[in-house]
């Protein structure tokens, strides 16, 4: 395969919640697929008899005391909010259905 | 329509009992006013980290093991990416890879018999914030953001939508008893998905997943309206396809739901904010020997003790007094009888609880044995309930004070004797088999004694002395 479909590329860019012009998509079709070339490469490293590596870290989690809470006031907190209705947190409908 | 044979598989989501949440150090309460239950974290403003609830893993754990699973112990979490306003981090963290428990079962009964039912798994994860929906904008609330849940993922053992209303009794029953969730489908903290697939071969069907249904007899009436909508499907020629619906309550039957993002789109990878966690041996023993007594073990103590079966349901569809006879050594028939019966009653009509009384276990305990010796009968304790719940009066003297006040039976013969006498009506009235003639020759007699007489010993008098004549 030489590049990715049209459609493929229109896929990952509404997972991406990316708008991609209809001049801009063979531009992605060839550069997706460099990319999943390149992790194909990665693929072929043997990992089969290792551990999976969740994280460089080599220390365990330590684990929050469940009677240790904080909380925020939810004026200072909506500052960062673009649009709130009284104490609701409002964006544009979510339709599900 | 018979020769298909039909594969139902459930999800069940529960909220734990925590005191804060999961994944964030904020309260876990919700229900209240919006967005007061939060911190930076629940809004994942750049820079915050996950910490993870002590409490969350035991629970979970516990779930796990009394839900009979095999232990993964490692904990690991995941994230599973999908954008979506009511999760601003972009992802949930959950267990994809290494969910806590696999392989465990519940078993169920169904007319006698019992049948064991597979769970594939159970995992730990965060709850989304609560969104509401109006015309044009939905309204967030994120109190519920991170709330601890536990998703139970049953096989698709189950054969009819009998069997999974039984699992999911049996499963609720389990975690109310092991205070892991309050299970209130009515106010979210359990939620139920249904895969249901039909096939007249033994290889599974396709199936589709029904969500969110909000109480156990609608996932009955959900799993039969689906099943017939396949069936209908397939007979017309048409294909099932994977695809996930919601039940209509009044239109009895599931819609066709739009799909956010499935499988792979999901892009689930190892959560590297949170190293993994191990559980020791000695953890999972203390767990295990700490956790209380499940249903099924209480129900044989119960059977046991010769409890009538009927009386064993009640007593495990109420916690509070499951648990106060579990403490009790007694006679458990005599203790039974009294909890389910008066004391059942004034609390049914007080509003109380049991904890709430001036029954002390150590009173509790002298009263049964006083109605083993027959030292006093349910009438009389019926007459005296109340002063004993209400009370920290000594039980001997409640019941001697309730004797002394009692009409000696001579004295009580005498006066029955003059009312009948007098009442030659009734007597025939008896005689061509009338109830309401010893109703009322019985009030005429508590009239006259001005309620003093033992209604048991009254009654048994009366109706000597009736049959005599």
């Amino acid at each position: 395969m030489e590049k990715l479909t049209k459609e493929e590329v229109l896929h990952v860019a509404h997972l991406a919640k990316i708008k991609v012009e209809d001049c801009e998509i063979e531009k992605y079709q060839v550069e997706l697929k460099q990319l999943l070339d390149d992790v194909d490469k990665i693929k072929e490293i043997e990992v089969e008899n290792e551990e999976l590596l969740v994280t460089p870290v080599e220390h365990e989690t330590i684990l929050r005391n469940d009677f240790n809470t904080r909380k925020v006031e939810f004026n200072e907190l909506k500052k960062n909010v673009p649009v709130t209705n009284g104490n609701f947190v409002e964006v544009p409908v979510m339709v599900n259905e | 329509m018979s020769e298909y044979k039909t594969a139902i598989g459930i999800e069940v989501h529960c909220e734990l009992k925590t005191n804060s949440k999961m994944f964030v150090d904020s309260i876990n309460n919700y229900g209240g006013m919006a967005n007061v239950n939060i911190n930076e974290i629940d809004f994942a403003l750049p820079g915050t980290l996950p910490s993870v609830n002590e409490y969350g893993i035991m629970l979970g754990l516990k779930a796990a093991l009394a839900l009979n699973c095999t232990i993964n112990k490692k904990v690991i979490f995941d994230r599973k990416n999908y954008f979506y306003p009511d999760l601003p981090k972009g992802y949930q963290i959950t267990q994809a890879r290494n969910p806590i428990g696999v392989n465990g079962y519940i078993e169920i009964e169904i007319d006698g018999e019992k049948r064991k039912i597979g769970i594939h798994d159970i995992h730990i994860e965060e709850d989304t914030c609560k969104s509401t929906h109006a015309e044009t904008k939905s309204y967030l609330d994120f109190n519920r953001n991170g709330v601890p849940l536990i998703e139970i993922v049953s096989e698709p053992d189950m054969k009819n939508e009998k069997e999974a209303m039984a699992y999911l009794e049996k499963l609720k029953e389990i975690l109310l008893y092991t205070n892991v969730s309050d299970c209130k489908m009515e106010e979210g903290s359990m939620r139920c998905d249904v895969n249901v697939s039909v096939s007249k071969t033994e290889e599974l069907g396709v199936r589709t997943e029904t969500k969110n249904i909000g109480s156990i007899s609608s996932v009955g009436r959900a799993i039969v309206a689906e099943r017939n909508r396949q069936i209908q499907e397939i007979e017309q020629g048409n294909t099932i396809v994977e695809e996930t619906r919601r039940f209509d309550e009044k239109q009895n039957r599931t819609i066709l739901m739009r799909i956010k993002e499935t499988g792979n789109d999901y892009r689930y990878f190892p959560e590297p904010d949170i190293p993994p966690y191990i559980l020791e041996d000695k953890l999972i023993n203390q767990v295990k020997e700490s956790m209380e007594i499940l249903p099924d073990r209480r129900r044989e103590i119960y059977r046991n003790a010769g409890i009538q079966p009927i009386n064993i349901e009640k007593i495990i569809a109420n916690q509070e007094i499951s648990n106060y006879l579990l403490d009790f050594s007694g006679n458990l028939v005599i203790a039974s009888n009294l909890l389910l019966g008066e004391i059942s009653a004034y609390l049914n009509k007080t509003g109380k609880k049991l904890a709430e009384t001036t029954l002390s276990k150590e009173k509790f305990t002298h009263l049964v044995e006083k109605l083993d010796k027959k030292e006093i009968n349910n009438q009389i304790f019926k007459e005296i309930v109340e002063t004993i719940m209400e009370t920290e009066e000594d039980l001997d003297k409640i019941v001697d004070a309730k004797k002394q006040d009692e009409i000696g039976e001579q004295e009580l013969n005498k006066i029955i004797e003059t009312i009948v006498l007098s009442n030659q009506e009734s007597i025939e009235d008896y005689k061509q088999g009338k109830d309401r003639a010893v109703k009322y020759l019985m009030g005429q007699i508590m009239k006259e004694t001005k309620g003093k007489a033992n209604p048991v010993i009254a009654n048994k008098l009366l109706m000597q002395k009736l049959n005599e004549q």
